[in-house]
């Protein structure tokens, strides 16, 4: 199944039994529907609303927290993330109002990430960090069959605000189906596997790069954990950390192209805490050309990295 | 005079007075909020509160102090606020230009200039959302006006037909700027057109005819399920000389925020002999011999409450 429509079908789900949504957008009920992620949204219950808006994202984002504060949960679909940057104003100054109550009512903004790279500037912006950080608010990506399920479940509808954001490369490719060992309570991250030879951690929309790693590993006789980080603020890693503690072996992979980057807090909780034999950090540099239209996928040399990890 | 009426020059009367007790106290530096005074501009809040009901709300903007006490008729919880205290408007966590009060219906109030319309959109569509005939009044000027959301928010109201109330207050200046020394002019009545809007233009400060005008707008927002838009104009009183070598009168300072240096507590706290002062419009439904009276009786009453 593509990733669009296993998305789509969950979203389907979740809206058919919550009461009373409003789900609006740019072509969310018409046209594309967002290259079918919010197809059929319309039709799936017959209490939500469903509203194609203008293109006016300040005013889309402020709406959300109006319905909110009104006590009506809404979700704003958004073809790109990059045009979050026009609400911005309202996810700082009106959220940090509204956050100082307790919420009855839920808006989450579900946008796509730009992270093919060809759309040039705006795929500058391939990541969540950024924007959760500017504003001190949840984010998550949504990579796989198992955490969509898990986060879109816990967190869509859930009264408060956040952003849920699924990635433009992944979106046409098959569903990563994968199994999962265990899980963060609160959905913020996700162990794959269980391993002995390294601990991989992956942030961002990076799980498919960790998760071919790990399978060159086992084709070497090699075993490692596999984490995929999905939350965008800094949260409690204590299991990833003592997963790090065991192997001493760490390869972190991050795709953002954020200077922000959530991974680099994290290396450091994971370097003040543990005295590891061998560290490597898969990323952009920052002399990266990545204002212009180009390739978005990381260069990864894992043949390298197994021999590094195996020697180390 | 009949009594509704009276309560409207009292209510007039009695917020320029608070305001001026404001103002003293700012004056004193007891505040470290940032706080702009609306005087001038009471006659629009005793309007826009009288035309409210029970089930419409307000969103306002960064100069709040005006609606925020007609809604409240009190004192005191405003200036806790304005000290941060537990007990004020907002339990300290509001201050000035952020300050709303749910209890009166005020449900939100921005300092980033444009913010409130969206906000006040969501909640209009929420409204529809629950079939409730609540009307959202939306308060801006004539800066945030130069900003998207202005036009994003009343292009959405229409395009979903919500009621609503968008009052422009045209004080002509944002900051130490004129309108025409930063843009080009903006017909707001040609613009409304361009959106199938009904646009209504005040000026003059009488509190009643603001009431009659205000309420008929709100009857076809709600009537017709549509945004409406009406520009006052009006002066935010408070101007002051200030010394200045190349101005041998000094030089004129608009007010924008702070405390207002020239303006002193007196027993009739009138600061322009022109309807550019609601309080000598005032003097047209009453004798000033009443005014002052009456003054008198509500300045004592303001004193005892904040003592």
């Amino acid at each position: 199944m593509k990733y669009t429509e296993y998305i789509n079908s969950l979203l389907k789900e979740h809206v058919n039994n919550t009461d009373g949504l409003v789900l609006y957008g740019q072509n969310i009920d018409a046209g594309s529907c967002l290259g079918g992620l919010t197809r059929g949204l319309s039709t799936s219950n017959n209490s939500a609303s469903i509203l194609n808006t203008p293109n006016s994202e300040n005013c889309l984002v402020g709406v959300g927290f109006g319905l909110m504060m009104n006590d009506v949960s809404s979700i704003f679909f958004m073809k790109q993330l990059d045009f979050l940057l026009l609400g911005i104003d309202q996810i700082v100054n009106t959220y940090n109002i509204i956050r100082q109550s307790i919420p009855s009512a839920s808006f989450t903004i579900f946008p796509v990430t730009m992270d093919s790279g060809y759309e040039g500037p705006q795929a500058s912006l391939n990541n969540l960090d950024d924007f959760c950080s500017i504003a001190g608010v949840d984010g998550y990506s949504v990579t796989n069959k198992i955490d969509a399920k898990e986060i879109i479940s816990k967190y869509l509808t859930k009264p408060g605000f956040r952003i849920i954001s699924v990635g433009q490369r992944l979106l046409q490719s098959d569903m990563l189906d994968i199994e999962c060992v265990s899980q963060d309570e609160d959905a913020n991250y996700f162990q794959y596997t269980n391993g002995d030879d390294a601990t991989i951690v992956c942030f961002n929309n990076a799980l498919q790069y960790g998760y071919e790693l790990r399978n060159i590993m086992r084709e070497r006789q090699m075993s490692a954990s596999l984490f995929s980080v999905n939350a965008h603020l800094y949260k409690d890693y204590t299991s990833i950390l003592n997963n790090i503690g065991r192997t001493q072996k760490l390869i972190l992979i991050d795709d953002t192209k954020s200077r922000n980057r959530l991974s680099d807090k994290f290396l450091i909780e994971v370097l003040r805490s543990h005295l590891l034999k061998k560290e490597i950090v898969v990323g952009r540099s920052i002399s990266d050309d990545s204002f212009g239209p180009c390739k978005d996928l990381l260069d990864i040399d894992y043949n390298k990295i197994v021999y590094d990890i195996s020697t180390s | 005079m009949n009594e509704n009426d009276l309560s409207i020059v009292k209510k007039v009367l009695w917020l320029r007075l608070a305001q001026v007790v404001v103002n003293e106290l700012y004056k004193q530096k007891e505040f470290v909020v940032p706080i702009h005074l609306a005087l001038g501009h009471e006659s629009l809040a005793v309007a826009v509160d009288a035309v409210m009901e029970a089930r419409d709300n307000l969103f306002l903007s960064h100069r709040n102090i005006h609606y925020n006490l007609t809604r409240m008729q009190s004192l005191k919880e405003e200036l806790d606020e304005y000290y941060l205290r537990k007990s004020g408007i907002g339990e300290g966590r509001l201050g000035s230009m952020n300050l709303f009060n749910k209890q009166k219906n005020i449900s939100y109030a921005s300092s980033i200039l444009g913010n409130n319309l969206p906000v006040g959109c969501g909640y209009a569509l929420a409204n529809k959302m629950k079939n409730s005939d609540g009307v959202v009044f939306i308060v801006t000027g004539d800066g945030a006006v130069e900003e998207g959301a202005f036009y994003e928010s009343i292009l959405f109201m229409k395009s979903n037909s919500l009621p609503a109330v968008i009052i422009i207050e045209n004080n002509d200046w944002s900051l130490a700027t004129k309108t025409n020394e930063r843009r080009a002019n903006i017909d707001f009545d040609k613009f409304a057109n361009s959106l199938d809007v009904e646009y209504l233009h005040l000026q003059g400060n009488d509190p009643f005819k603001y009431q009659r005008e205000i309420k008929l707008l709100r009857e076809k927002a709600l009537q017709e399920r549509t945004p409406v838009l009406c520009e006052v104009k009006l002066v935010t009183l408070g101007h002051w000389h200030m010394d200045h070598a190349d101005f041998p009168d000094g030089k004129f300072i608009n007010y924008h925020g702070g405390p207002a240096p020239e303006v002193q507590e007196m027993e009739y706290p009138l600061l322009e002999t022109s309807s550019n002062d609601p309080l000598f419009v005032l003097k047209q439904y009453l004798p000033i011999d009443e005014l002052i009276k009456m003054s008198n009786e509500l300045t004592s009453l303001l004193k005892e409450e904040i003592k």
